[in-house]
């Protein structure tokens, strides 16, 4: 009887000690490594701003929170201004919208060989769309 | 949103095309703090769209709140889901008045306080608010910054009692802007 009720005391230390390690594990866990993930989409940037074009709250529901790469020309390079913040904006066919590309701030230095008209695969988390569909986290794929 | 800086944008190409009264940028930040004493709390978004005309002092602001990045993805996650729900609520917009802008000379370098008084929307609640504000003109760029505190109720931001003691009931907002003419 004692036995047993030793057993089950371990058992509960076990699984308290446990459930407390995961728990601290979970809530100090960091946001995944984008740079590492693999894209659930690979589109034009011209086929995103056409898709939340047509139907923004359609497309928040296929892309938003998706690691997606997009391939489309540089309008601009954007460095600040918060000090390593880096941006890439990639044109489409409508003058006024495109993709907004916010890069990991690591990748500022690769950024600097980046020119306007070059064409890139960009790869990201889709945020959503102000004017432009916004891409978070992201690094070069080509 | 979308057709508000769609529609000023176009009108600032063409209406004050031939000078640079408006302003606007892509890349706009947005950071906030809402920790306490025994947890912190931090998270920035770094492609807030705003626009401002330089000449009416009309200014506008957008953000997705999906962009806000935490240190930590349990935070992140709580607060897309639970707190500002931003499936159901994915902007937060600033539309306003620069009050003195008149006091702004955009020819000269210098620093210039300035205050905003508009209507911000967060969480689908609008309120009429007043902020403090300084824009920075340093050889012919311009850029803008502001501090100011959103309480959480006002929003009908609801903080869950079990992370109460974690989260403040007030966040304290920064903004960081450099601006491009139109």
């Amino acid at each position: 009887m004692k036995t047993s009720i030793r057993k089950l005391l371990l058992f509960l230390c076990f699984v308290f000690v446990g459930a407390a390690l995961y728990g601290f594990y979970l809530f100090n866990k960091r946001p995944a490594d984008i740079r590492k993930s693999a894209a659930s989409y690979s589109l034009s940037a011209d086929s995103l701003l056409h898709i939340y074009d047509k139907d923004e709250a359609r497309a928040n529901k296929q892309f938003l929170n998706e690691v997606i790469a997009v391939s489309g020309v540089v309008s601009r390079v954007i460095i600040g201004p918060a000090r390593d913040q880096a941006t890439v904006m990639l044109s489409t066919i409508d003058p006024l919208e495109g993709v907004t590309c916010s890069f990991y701030d690591d990748q500022a230095d690769a950024l600097k060989k980046v020119q306007q008209g070059q064409e890139i695969t960009v790869k990201g988390v889709c945020t959503g769309k102000l004017m432009d569909v916004v891409l978070n986290k992201c690094s070069i794929q080509n | 949103m979308k057709n508000i800086l769609l529609g000023a944008l176009v009108l600032g190409c063409f209406q004050f095309g031939y000078g640079q009264n408006r302003f606007f940028t892509k890349t706009g930040i947005i950071s906030f703090e809402a920790g306490t004493a025994v947890e912190d709390i931090d998270a920035v978004n770094k492609s807030t769209t705003s626009i401002f005309d330089a000449s009416s002092g009309q200014y506008e602001f957008a953000v997705l709140v999906n962009g806000f990045e935490f240190k930590r993805a349990l935070m992140q996650q709580h607060f897309n889901e639970d707190y500002m729900e931003s499936d159901k609520y994915p902007k937060a917009f600033l539309k306003g008045t620069i009050s003195n802008i008149a006091a702004v000379n955009f020819k000269k370098d210098g620093s210039y306080p300035v205050t905003i008084k508009g209507v911000l929307t967060i969480h689908n609640v609008s309120r009429q608010i007043e902020v403090p504000g300084t824009f920075i003109v340093s050889g012919g760029n311009v850029s803008a910054k502001s501090q100011f505190d959103v309480a959480l109720d006002d929003y009908k931001i609801t903080i869950p009692s079990l992370v109460k003691d974690k989260v403040s009931k007030t966040a304290k907002v920064t903004v960081n802007c450099a601006y491009t003419p139109l």
